[in-house]
């Protein structure tokens, strides 16, 4: 597969092997491809252990690939790092704030690991600290934050550098509906700037809402690649599906990804119809 | 001048390490050079008046000098040591600071780089001030300030490297315990910071130059004391440089990446 410098984001055919201490190996991801245009937001689900955070931190070039290439922006990440991380932009699943700097001081340190000079990451970091409503904590320890406010400043740390590929690794985990929303509006200003999304998250109704396409995993494996209304259609024969909330409770609803996905995963989950 | 890619990923990372020392100066001013000094006072000024004069190497000093030589030695070791293996355990294991900095494009050598470069610069400079206070009191000449930066430096950059090794091999800060009772502890009582190794038996003297701070002492007293230059003392050194830094990045990158 060719490197082409249209597609901000191009995962060609990554496999992630490992080594396991007992022996043997496992198969973390497993021949996955998929391209991520300017201003498209695509999400990665799956359960736990789906190789969702493997193929993330393949993606990002932290962890070296068993098979296969990944592109960002034209560059390849295992061939020329640098480059391609330049335009990258990574909030991972683990809390990774610099705890020995405030919060505003952690966005600047983090724009000078991109070479951006100190004013303008200033200028930035007074921005998005605005736009994530944390001005009023800039001068902070991050210590002091909760876990939602953690979280905001870490996605707001992975904007730093302005990057044409944004990568989240469930960036809603821990927030209030009110910072999840506060989140999408963010990631749609982004997009409209043409910023590319991969996202992974667990919550099916933010998948849908916020997501071009999807692709679910299962066991490291691709099981289907669609928007997510052509999914459901795809998948769910029926306009209404039954789900039994409690003993003798059913809702009668209209079929949603989160359908999809507990059929491609094998899970029904008392959900009938499907 | 703008400086190579892979040059200014490591400066960067040492220049994070720099703005948090500054940030909290007092307490690393206590924490780094309280520990020699009163290392100084209690062996050179109180020991030292109850032994008298060392023998060694054809050769007679204070036990003041002696001792204030071995200090250096120390300083490195203990500086060098404790930054590589607690500082580092901290930020790798619940900071992640390596972690965030290497998927910016500053990649995961330089960041180690980075690490190894800053605990040797912290160690190499308490070193340096052991050493100026034996210029202050006479007991080394000043010259020896310039000609020891490269022992000291080296040798910091040999404990740090232990120290980050000890990092990567454990499993929780707990265990930093093993490298520092059965390597660090023998290496101070036992390779010629407190007497000359010439007064252990020779078997000892011969387990003692396997460990890198009986290299580290000779050479520090060569240049602050002027006793003879031995020459396997370098190529000790060098050699154990070579393999604790190597040992050190790979096995961060075993316990980073998968």
């Amino acid at each position: 597969m060719q490197a082409t410098s249209q597609v901000p984001l191009r995962v060609a055919q990554l496999s992630k092997r490992y080594r396991l201490r007992a022996g043997g190996f496992i198969d973390a991801v497993s021949d996955i491809s998929f391209d991520v245009a300017a201003g498209e937001c695509f999400g990665l689900l799956g359960p736990n252990g789906a190789g969702k955070s493997s193929s993330i931190h393949c993606i990002s070039g932290f962890y070296p690939a068993s098979a296969g290439r990944v592109f960002i922006n034209g560059h390849d990440v295992y061939a020329h790092p640098k480059r391609a991380r330049r335009e990258l932009g990574v909030c991972s699943q683990e809390e990774t704030l610099d705890s020995d700097f405030s919060v505003f001081d952690q966005l600047v340190r983090h724009a000078t690991y991109f070479r951006i000079p100190i004013p303008t990451a200033r200028a930035r970091a007074t921005t998005l600290l605005e736009r994530f409503g944390l001005s009023d904590k800039a001068a902070e320890p991050v210590e002091s934050l909760s876990g939602g406010l953690r979280r905001r400043l870490q996605v707001a740390r992975a904007l730093i550098s302005e990057p044409r590929v944004l990568v989240l690794d469930e960036p809603t985990t821990g927030l209030d509906p009110d910072a999840r929303r506060m989140l999408w509006e963010v990631l749609a200003e982004a997009r409209a700037g043409g910023t590319a999304i991969l996202l992974s998250t667990h919550y099916m109704d933010e998948a849908e809402r916020i997501c071009d396409r999807v692709a679910i995993l299962a066991k490291g494996r691709i099981l289907d690649i669609d928007s997510p209304q052509r999914l459901i259609a795809r998948h769910i024969a029926r306009a209404i599906v039954e789900e039994e909330l409690r003993p003798g409770v059913i809702w009668k609803r209209p079929p949603n990804l989160e359908d999809v996905y507990l059929k491609l995963t094998g899970s029904r989950l008392g959900v009938e119809g499907l | 001048m703008k400086l190579p890619d892979w040059l200014w990923g490591v400066w960067c990372v040492w220049l994070r390490y720099f703005a948090v020392f500054v940030k909290s100066l007092p307490y690393y001013v206590v924490t780094t050079f309280l520990e020699p000094l009163l290392y100084l006072v209690s062996f050179g000024l109180g020991v030292g008046s109850l032994v008298g004069n060392v023998h060694t190497q054809g050769t007679e000093l204070t036990y003041r000098s002696f001792i204030f030589s071995g200090v250096i030695a120390q300083t490195v070791l203990f500086q060098g040591f404790y930054e590589g293996a607690f500082g580092a355990f901290v930020r790798m294991y619940y900071q992640r600071i390596f972690q965030a900095i290497a998927i910016t494009p500053i990649t995961l050598t330089e960041v180690l780089w980075g690490e190894l470069l800053w605990d040797a610069s912290k160690a190499t400079v308490a070193a340096q001030v052991v050493a100026l206070i034996g210029v202050l009191t006479g007991d080394f000449p000043a010259n020896a300030l310039v000609t020891l930066l490269p022992v000291t430096f080296l040798s910091s950059l040999l404990f740090s490297a232990l120290g980050l090794a000890a990092a990567a091999y454990s499993r929780s800060i707990d265990q930093l315990s093993y490298p520092q009772y059965l390597l660090v502890f023998p290496m101070f009582l036992f390779c010629g910071v407190f007497y000359p190794i010439d007064a252990l038996p020779a078997a000892f003297q011969a387990i003692a130059w396997f460990f890198p701070l009986t290299a580290v002492n000779s050479l520090v007293r060569t240049l602050t004391l002027g006793l003879p230059f031995q020459i396997h003392s370098i190529a000790i050194l060098l050699v154990w440089l070579v393999v604790l830094v190597t040992v050190a990045q790979r096995a961060m990158f075993r316990r980073l990446v998968r």
